[in-house]
């Protein structure tokens, strides 16, 4: 009978696409949509996926985010490193400061001084040249959505040479890291020379992070850091949720994504419903005869139910395909750089697909199951 | 069988489902690596018994045993001859540098012509000494008084006496043209500037023909660095917080910067009786500070790794936490 | 004119039904249409049901194959007190034992002409090429054989109700229930789809009953019941006068 099923929905051409994108333009719209929110938090915790070696990041206690931090005295470093369970620790510079450019533009810029000797907190690839080009006097090394914004494209931003607040830097390398939230141009150095390039305050060290031993979870290190230092200490998912905390507390972001995945479920429920419902009204009375003939009310539900599945499936599949193909095809974008789907995610617009079919499939059903097989012969 | 193939209930959900899985692959293989990395280089850590025990960490810097040593001079003047060269071995009371000695060595010369007409002086003075008493001796060896005329006698005993205060006075005059020159070879001596201890000649930061003036001036560099680098020793500088928690006495654990992967085991010589303000090792001229520091002395062994000046990382054991009082 | 006053039912009966009456709610009023309707269907016989609109012919078959419930009295189809069943029984007694065929032959539009004749074997849980291959047999000797792989709509309108009929006898029910099979048809077609289903669907163990006002077709008939306001007027081999 499944078949009769399906071969009466996909009889119906017009019904039959009309589902198909009423199913896909609401899947394409909440996992996008979704897609893009939880990426654009997660910009939130860039600072933090940036420097990969770090296990745990010790603060100040006022200390919120990467970017939002509050500078420790030097030797916090040493406390850090006397704390049990600490494999190694490194100083982590992280400020602001303005650039003057060759064309004499002024920009605001992060500076991201990284551990002089072993270059941790550095991003985990580079673009363009090898990471020791920091060991050369005054070289920092520019993140990728910076170049764009320094440089004409045409233009190699490599040997270019940038005034830091009234010092020499010279560009060597570009890293492949994760843009920021506000896509600030990033520019990496050594911590010594982060010090020369961000005017001088009376603590500069803004984060140490932390490798734990082997045997040693994060947690535990943390917790053992907070206690003997009376720093903050959170481990890298603490701290990168901590990222994307901010940037949802403080910015409209979450409601404005929140109403467009909504749109999107009631989008779908709208039109699948409508076309759903149309489609069972105009095949009511071939409903009605099988319920004369002998088909049960169960057997109907299935066949409604292995329509609805194919219709969701089809309409599903679509929806991710654009997702999937939009999140792609933009992937060059500077803004969409490093996006990606979550796992989640499409679980989560499977489920609402699930549900817009169970809700439409229901009321639409409800006419059908309540036709008196009687009502064929009127 | 109907018909052949149908678009909408045979490839188009094929195309989905094979669509969905590409996505599935593609959402799948596009998830971001958010593993963490191990580190490239290996950063300073404590090793051994002390990375699983109490402990603490500080940062050093590597300095002779005797400390750094600013060679001065004394006297200003031309420099005429540098004897050493950085790395230099040297004994103590070595030369290292000499000073123009023109003005002092005529000094000397002066006063040794002086030493000379002062000694004729006496030898003039002793001789009329000599005569004088001479004939006041005959004069007094005479009987009858009246063979002399009294106006004789008092003029040979003014001449006896005479004589003798010149005598006097050239001996003075020796004496004196003697001490001016031994304050020029004094002098020439100080021109001369030698090693106050054995040790290394750190830095060399005079050449001949500079004038070297005497020291403190300000920011001037000082003429030469040298120490006693055998043993060479480290100065930590542990955070005052801390300063609870070191096991004093116990040897550390130190690491060069930048060559992480050397633990060398330093015994410990002293801690310095103050607590003083962290001098800071960046370098940055605008750096103030409020944290104060406990510094520690530890004695390195010998070894080619470690260099006067260099910053290191070290790692001291701690107390038993049971002596901290806390937890 | 037959009225039976007792429960009694002949064995050989393929319906019988003893004093049905069915209300219908409209409104704040509450409408009888059937009047303690008592009848048999024998088996082998053409038996038309007729009658003029609302007189509740059709709600009287409803009630006599299983579709409707009725208000009061109880039917039994070849000795089954079918409103006894629960829904399901009901459901697969119908599938199992009548063939039904509608005045709008309710063809399935999207699946081809020996699908839509297989349809209750299908839904009897028959493989869907052996169903076919049952269906296209009997389209065979509904002459229409060559049409079988077509889609209904590419049909003539007697063409689609022999389909119809096809999928009203392809599991060999022991009773038809025809409602109206000619009131969509021209006079010829009409003919030639009552002639048809004569020379089909009636059998010895099989009943058949057609509702039905078209006077073109009353010939055919071995029994015609009329019904009038909800109760039986006439039950002969012949139509009444005035008719």
């Amino acid at each position: 009978m499944l078949w009769i099923a399906i071969r009466m929905l996909t009889g119906d051409a017009q019904k039959f696409y009309g589902l198909l994108f009423g199913i896909g333009f609401s899947t394409l719209l909440i996992t996008q949509q979704m897609t893009i929110f939880v990426n654009l938090v997660e910009r939130g915790a860039s600072g933090v996926y940036n420097a990969p070696e770090a296990e745990v990041w010790v603060m100040d206690p006022v200390s919120r985010t990467t970017d939002v931090s509050y500078a420790m005295p030097a030797t916090a470093l040493d406390r850090v490193r006397s704390v049990k369970g600490v494999e190694w620790a490194v100083p982590h510079l992280r400020a602001v400061a303005n650039v003057r450019t060759k064309d004499g533009d002024l920009e605001g810029v992060a500076v991201i001084g990284v551990d002089d000797a072993t270059l941790i907190g550095l991003p985990e690839r580079m673009k363009e040249g090898d990471k020791s080009v920091l060991f050369a006097p005054d070289s920092v090394v520019i993140d990728d959505t910076g170049t764009t914004r320094f440089f004409p494209p045409e233009q190699s931003p490599i040997g270019e040479r940038l005034e830091l607040n009234d010092q020499r830097a010279v560009i060597r390398g570009i890293a492949d890291a994760i843009p920021s939230f506000t896509s600030t141009v990033v520019l990496y150095t050594r911590y010594s020379n982060a010090l020369n390039f961000v005017p001088g305050t009376r603590n500069r060290l803004s984060f140490v992070l932390v490798g734990v031993s082997e045997g040693e979870t994060p947690e535990a290190v943390a917790a053992r850091i907070e206690a003997a230092t009376g720093l903050q200490a959170q481990t890298r998912e603490e701290f990168s949720q901590a990222g994307v905390n901010f940037i949802i507390e403080n910015t409209g972001i979450p409601t404005n994504f929140g109403i467009t995945v909504f749109l999107g479920f009631v989008v779908g429920i709208a039109i699948v419903g409508l076309t759903f419902s149309l489609f069972l009204r105009d095949n009511i009375k071939q409903f009605g005869a099988l319920k004369a003939i002998g088909v049960t009310n169960a057997k109907i539900v299935q066949m409604v139910a292995a329509q609805a599945g194919l219709v969701g499936m089809i309409g599903y599949a679509l929806g991710v395909i654009g997702t999937v193909a939009f999140i792609r095809g933009f992937g060059a974008n500077p803004f969409f750089k490093g996006f990606y789907i979550p796992w989640q995610i499409p679980l989560i617009s499977l489920a609402a697909v699930v549900v817009i079919l169970a809700i439409t499939g229901l009321i639409a059903i409800r006419s059908v199951l309540k036709t008196e097989p009687a009502s064929v012969f009127r | 069988m109907l018909r052949n193939l149908s678009f909408a209930r045979q490839i188009l959900p094929a195309l989905a489902l094979i669509g969905l899985a590409v996505a599935v692959w593609l959402v799948l293989g596009g998830l971001p690596d958010r593993s963490t990395a191990q580190p490239a280089e290996q950063p300073p850590k404590a090793v051994g018994k002390l990375a699983n025990e109490p402990r603490v960490a500080g940062a050093g810097i590597v300095e002779p045993a005797s400390e750094i040593i600013d060679i001065g001079s004394a006297l200003s003047g031309l420099v005429t001859d540098v004897r050493v060269r950085p790395g230099d071995r040297v004994e103590k009371g070595q030369v290292l540098f000499t000073v123009d000695a023109r003005a002092a060595q005529a000094s000397l010369a002066q006063a040794n012509a002086a030493i000379g007409e002062a000694r004729a002086a006496i030898a003039e003075a002793s001789t009329a000494q000599k005569t004088a008493r001479e004939q006041l001796a005959l004069y007094r060896g005479l009987g009858d008084p009246a063979a002399v005329s009294r106006a004789e006698v008092i003029r040979a005993e003014g001449e006896e006496a005479a004589a003798t205060s010149r005598l006097g006075s050239a001996r003075a005059r020796l004496a004196a043209a003697q001490s001016a020159a031994a304050a020029a070879r004094t002098e020439i001596e100080r021109l001369v500037i030698r090693a106050p201890i054995a040790g290394e000649i750190l830095a060399v930061n005079i050449r001949p023909g500079e004038f070297v003036a005497t020291q403190g001036g300000g920011n001037s560099q000082p003429f030469i660095q040298m120490g006693q680098t055998n043993p060479l020793h480290v100065r930590v500088d542990i955070d005052e917080n801390e300063v609870a928690r070191v096991a004093l006495g116990q040897p550390a654990v130190v690491s060069p910067r930048g060559a992480a992967e050397l633990h060398v085991e330093a015994t410990f010589v002293r801690a310095e009786p103050q607590v003083v303000p962290k001098r800071s090792l960046t370098n940055s001229a605008a750096e103030r500070v409020d944290v104060r520091v406990l510094q520690l002395i530890y004695a390195l062994p010998p070894s080619d790794d470690f260099r006067v000046g260099q910053q290191i990382d070290a790692f001291i054991p701690a107390k038993a936490p049971a002596a901290k009082g806390e937890q | 004119m037959e009225t039976t006053t007792s429960g009694n039912c002949a064995p050989e009966a393929a319906i019988c039904a003893r004093g049905i009456a069915r209300d219908f709610e409209a409104g704040q009023t509450t409408i009888r249409v059937l009047h303690g309707i008592d009848t048999d269907i024998r088996p082998g016989e053409l038996t038309y049901v007729v009658g003029e609109s609302g007189s509740g012919k059709t709600t009287l078959i409803s009630i006599m194959c299983g579709i409707l419930y009725p208000t009061e009295g109880e039917v039994k189809v070849f000795g089954t007190d079918i409103y006894s069943l629960t829904d399901t029984e009901l459901v697969n007694f119908r599938l199992k034992n009548i063939g039904f065929i509608f005045q709008q032959y309710n063809l399935i539009p999207s699946i081809d002409v020996a699908s839509n004749a297989a349809v209750p074997l299908i839904a009897q849980g028959m493989p869907r090429e052996q169903a076919r291959e049952k269906a296209k047999v009997l389209l065979d000797k509904l002459n229409i054989g060559n049409q079988a792989d077509k889609l209904p709509r590419q049909l003539s309108g007697g063409q689609q109700q022999r389909v119809a009929i096809a999928r009203a006898l392809v599991h060999e029910p022991r009773l038809v229930v025809c409602d109206e099979p000619t009131a969509a048809l021209d006079a010829s077609s009409g003919r030639r789809v009552m002639d048809l289903l004569r020379e089909v669907a009636v059998a010895p163990d099989r009943a058949c009953i057609i509702v039905t006002h078209d006077n073109r077709i009353f010939d055919l008939a071995d029994r015609i019941i009329v019904l009038e306001d909800g109760r039986i007027t006439h039950d002969g081999k012949e139509m009444p006068d005035g008719h």
